[in-house]
């Protein structure tokens, strides 16, 4: 499907968002962990946008943020012509109707003692959706329809015990579309599913998406999947988006040292690669806690090193800024690196 | 003589739907330094497999045929307090998710020192200590954080805790069950790392128990590909696997499977079709291919004839009336 842009095609925009939480320690020496860090993306309708990062990045943290389960610290999170981040009780109960999300766990997710039909009927009741009992059953089946749980009166008898854990994070799913949500926020969904469970469940979101125009926002720490999936891919390190860009691009041309790091041990080349991501596999994950100085990515990056340490390394945040090829409305290839063009040895 | 032989080894599970065999008639060689993955669905028998080599089966499951040797000595039928010897001191395992059965409120180092000193009541304080400190520096732990807690650990730094714990006792069989899931990409390349690292340096056997081949490609010279209960596939990572770059030269459908479901960079853009169904019911009768219902080859002789086990070369066979005998 084509995916259009700007303006009002827009589901999605986060703008500047900043979690803060509280950290370790009393009064003055307590500590504030910055788990995102101005973070600005859009997702158009019908659009995938994977964000990619190691554990700690704050990819949950922005999903979290965007279903108001985590109260931002700043920023706006503009969909329908609401500023998400400033809604409170009935208006934002309303606006959640347009966004659902889907967990990572199947089987931690899913209540084991209410039959899928009852976990599927939970958003309508209360969302007060489907007037009359006789509806709201309609509404059931054809979500469990659409999630491919067929035949949706056998399945909707089970109980979680009773189904696998693609099934399980099929009923997720199921639960997610009865809502006819505009978009799905989706963290780690197949992280914990057998391998040949996966595609099923990635080809049922992107059949989804052709179907209704559903847009996702595609929480993965695989940069693989995210590559086959999404449309666009946001790569975060300690906070930030350090690059995004079309996926196909990103994954043939990364331009930012971690994304490339991220790529050779994606594709199993760490090995041959050691010498060049010695720095991101031998370095312990920095904490949110304590950033970095300059660049954030700078005391694992390669670049760094290879280029003699410069200070704007050390000293200046680098900004995201266009390293494309691509035309602007495939959405702009962006990095911040103070060194995009020089090659990484 | 191998370091391990498991052989024609079947675990029948009691359970409320009666008997259920989740390990076949399965037989496998460890020689001493060697890495042999085993790799397959949830269910397939690969953890099973792997835990009836220390017998540390659940209750309910009990070993219905087959040997087990050790070192040259037999598994089978030996008493708790022989096999408390024999655990951690030559084989040692590290279970699913054991990077979060570390004691939160104990000190990584603490809890390291306990194992030495469980298992080697006359070693000294002070050398069991450094011990514990050369554990952790080679697992790439820094002394500085020997006396953290769990939770000042991430994730991947409490599993390289929980693998050198597993070392105190110098094991010559490590049995790692899905050392690498739930974390993410750099900690797994780092974990794999350590894996191989320590393989080549210590002459440590390994075992890794996974679902994932690529984490497996990079640890293991051996795989095996299991399903509902029996090796269907098994041969030198680069027989099962291909060499880099070439097309995998895996004979089985399900190994076909499981090497496209994850899709590679290096490749084409598409996602790969998944398998669809599940694996036979165990605790019935099965005639024919276990696989047959999941296999975009099947033929009719499939649903009635168990397939051979063919050679397909030297080290490399599999279980299947379509596999190709090299010439």
């Amino acid at each position: 499907m084509t995916v259009e842009r700007g303006g009002n095609a827009n589901v999605l925009e986060v703008r500047d968002l900043v979690v803060r939480f509280a950290g370790r320690g009393r009064g003055r020496r307590r500590s504030v962990v910055t788990a995102v860090d101005g973070v600005s993306f859009d997702i158009a309708r019908g659009e995938i946008v994977a964000l990619v990062g190691e554990s700690g990045c704050g990819k949950s943290t922005i999903a979290l943020s965007v279903m108001r389960l985590i109260e931002p610290t700043s920023g706006r999170i503009l969909s329908g012509g609401e500023d998400l981040a400033t809604l409170h009780g009935h208006a934002l109960r309303r606006a959640r109707r347009r966004i659902q999300m889907i967990f990572q766990d199947p089987f931690g997710s899913l209540n084991a003692r209410q039959t899928v039909r009852q976990t599927v009927a939970e958003p309508l009741v209360i969302h007060h959706l489907g007037a009359t009992v006789g509806e709201r059953d309609a509404m059931v089946m054809d979500a469990l329809d659409l999630a491919h749980l067929r035949p949706p009166e056998r399945l909707a008898e089970v109980y979680p015990h009773e189904l696998s854990g693609g099934q399980r994070q099929r009923v997720a799913i199921a639960s997610a579309m009865v809502m006819r949500p505009e978009l799905v926020i989706a963290d780690e969904p197949v992280s914990m599913l057998d391998v040949s469970a996966r595609a099923g469940i990635l080809r049922l979101m992107m059949d989804l998406r052709e179907r209704l125009g559903t847009s996702y926002l595609f929480i993965t720490h695989d940069l693989a999947i995210a590559w086959v999936v999404a449309d666009r891919i946001a790569v975060l390190y300690l906070g930030r988006i350090v690059e995004i860009g079309p996926a196909a691009e990103l994954v043939e041309r990364p331009v930012h040292p971690y994304t490339q790091a991220l790529l050779h041990v994606s594709s199993g080349d760490d090995q041959l690669a050691g010498e060049v991501d010695g720095g991101v596999l031998a370095g312990e994950t920095p904490s949110a806690a304590n950033v970095p100085s300059g660049c954030r990515f700078h005391p694992r990056c390669p670049r760094y090193v290879a280029l003699g340490r410069p200070v704007a390394c050390t000293s200046e945040d680098p900004q995201l800024h266009n390293v494309g090829r691509t035309p602007v409305n495939l959405g702009e290839h962006r990095a911040a690196c103070h060194f995009t063009d020089e090659e990484t040895p | 003589m191998s370091l391990l032989d498991i052989d024609d080894l079947s675990v029948d599970y009691r359970t409320a739907a009666g008997s259920l065999r989740a390990v076949d008639h399965v037989s496998l060689r460890v020689e001493s330094g060697e890495a042999v993955g085993i790799v397959g669905e949830s269910g397939c028998g690969k953890t099973s497999l792997g835990l009836s080599i220390p017998m540390l089966l659940p209750d309910n499951a009990a070993i219905a045929s087959g040997s087990i040797t050790l070192q040259g000595r037999s598994l089978v039928g030996l008493s708790e307090s022989e096999l408390n010897a024999l655990r951690w001191t030559s084989v040692a395992f590290i279970f699913q998710g054991a990077m979060n059965a570390l004691n939160p409120v104990q000190r990584v180092d603490r809890q390291i020192l306990e194992a030495i000193t469980a298992h080697d009541k006359n070693a000294s304080r002070d050398e069991s200590y450094q011990r514990v400190l050369e554990l952790l520096d080679l697992v790439g732990i820094a002394p500085s954080r020997a006396k953290s807690y769990p939770h000042e650990f991430s994730g991947g730094m409490r599993q390289r805790a929980m693998i050198a714990m597993a070392l105190a006792c110098r094991p010559s069989l490590l049995i790692a069950d899905e050392p690498t899931t739930a974390l993410d990409v750099i900690s797994q390349a780092q974990i794999l790392n350590l894996l191989a690292s320590l393989r080549r340096s210590n002459s440590l056997s390994v075992i890794m128990i996974s679902h994932d081949l690529s984490a497996i490609k990079r640890v293991c010279d051996r795989i095996i590909v299991m399903y509902a209960g029996v090796i269907v596939e098994s041969g030198s990572t680069e027989q099962v696997l291909g060499r880099h770059g070439e097309l995998a030269s895996a004979q089985h459908p399900y190994t076909h499977a499981l090497i496209r479901a994850h899709p590679d960079l290096r490749g084409e853009r598409v996602l790969a079709e998944g398998l669809a169904g599940h694996p036979p019911d165990l605790s019935t009768t099965i005639v024919g291919c276990r696989f047959a219902d999941r296999c975009p080859s099947v033929m009719d002789l499939c649903r009635r004839v168990e397939p051979p086990v063919v050679a397909v070369e030297s080290g490399h066979v599999a279980r299947c009336h379509l596999a190709v005998r090299a010439k």
